[in-house]
């Protein structure tokens, strides 16, 4: 079987499988947080997006990988 | 965005969808992100993102004049609009995160996040922008190495050369050991990584979004062939076209949330290195 295309894409996806489940895991913490003491709404919700830039790092360097990379296929 | 995707879709010849023998589907490239130079002299140039870039300057510089330049106690509508925006970034972002002294830091925040935000938004305007200026690198790389220079600068001037790099280089209340591990990560995280990801997670978003959209656009398009040969399946090209606008207008949405969210990300870390750079490591 020949398989066509660039590989990087194959690699953006492994990039993206390990920042997809931290995403998952600060937005839900961040909100079962906000569910216990509504009260820090503010500064959660604060660091709930910081934790989500740090953590979309990876998956978003991949991406760019996936294009700066030279083109290579199997 | 649209307009490229119909450049391409047009440029594959007659027929789309379900014309046999009819070119295939060629989804949009990053050629888009190269618009032609509109007016070329030696070996610069200027091309759109030139033209929307000055146009930002314009956009924010008027609205900030003519919010506040005649200002009253009692608010008019736009100051209220300009006081809510100058409110926000100081509760919000300057004061959490830097503290006491974030205040001295919110002009800034203020312009760097609204400048990201027109710039940002260039991707969703119709006929003028279609581009959003943050998805050429250079543009979220200067920002980035402005913001860079000055967190650095501020971290020197308020604790000192000497002070400020031990801090960094060995983070105190470690047993000394770890160093060993420690100090090549730190180095590498806060003086390497740092400013890259604050760059390319700004252009990255940008360029991603763009892409989907324009993906999006162009299989409309190519869908969208109500003359095929069978007319039964001709009519089953404009619902399928219609879903992929659908689709369209709906990321459209996500986009501008997208856009909002990331222009605040790249000005709440801005903050957060410069209140790291304030206050000297506990």
């Amino acid at each position: 079987m020949e398989i066509l295309g660039n590989l990087n894409v194959i690699g953006y996806g492994l990039a993206a499988i390990g920042p997809g489940i931290g995403v998952g895991i600060v937005f839900g913490l961040g909100n079962q947080a906000i569910a216990r003491q509504p009260e820090l709404r503010g500064p959660l919700q604060l660091n709930i997006y910081l934790g989500m830039a740090l953590v979309e790092a990876l998956a978003i360097l991949g991406f760019v990988l996936a294009f700066a990379l030279p083109y290579t296929s199997s | 965005m649209s307009a490229n995707a119909h450049v391409l879709a047009a440029e594959d010849g007659d027929g789309g969808l379900f014309t046999p023998g009819g070119p295939g589907f060629a989804p949009p490239t990053t050629d888009i992100f190269f618009p032609p130079p509109i007016v070329e002299f030696g070996p610069f140039a200027i091309s759109k993102y030139t033209v929307l870039l000055a146009l930002t300057v314009v956009v924010v510089l008027g609205f900030w004049f003519a919010t506040t330049s005649k200002m009253k106690l009692v608010p008019s509508r736009w100051q209220s609009v300009a006081e809510m925006g100058y409110l926000f970034i100081r509760d919000q972002v300057a004061r959490p995160t830097i503290g006491k002294q974030g205040d001295r830091y919110v002009p800034l925040l203020i312009t760097l996040f609204f400048m990201i935000l027109v710039m940002n938004l260039w991707g969703v305007v119709p006929l003028v922008g279609q581009l959003p200026v943050t998805a050429n690198t250079a543009v979220p790389i200067v920002l980035a190495l402005i913001v860079y220079v000055f967190w650095n600068v501020v971290g020197i001037r308020k604790q000192g050369g000497w002070r400020y790099f031990r801090d960094i280089l060995f983070m105190p209340g470690v047993p000394w050991p770890f160093y060993i591990i420690l100090t090549p990560i730190e180095v590498i995280s806060t003086l390497i990584v740092r400013p890259v990801t604050h760059a390319v997670r700004l252009f990255a978003n940008m360029f991603a979004g763009h892409l989907l959209l324009a993906t999006f656009a162009a299989a409309g398009f190519y869908m969208f062939n109500p003359g095929a040969p069978d007319a039964l399946l001709g009519a089953v090209s404009v619902v399928f076209s219609g879903f992929a606008f659908l689709g369209f207008f709906a990321f459209t949405l996500l986009e501008i949330v997208i856009m909002s969210l990331q222009a605040f990300v790249f000005v709440l870390l801005t903050a957060v290195y410069i209140g790291g750079a304030v206050e000297p490591a506990h």
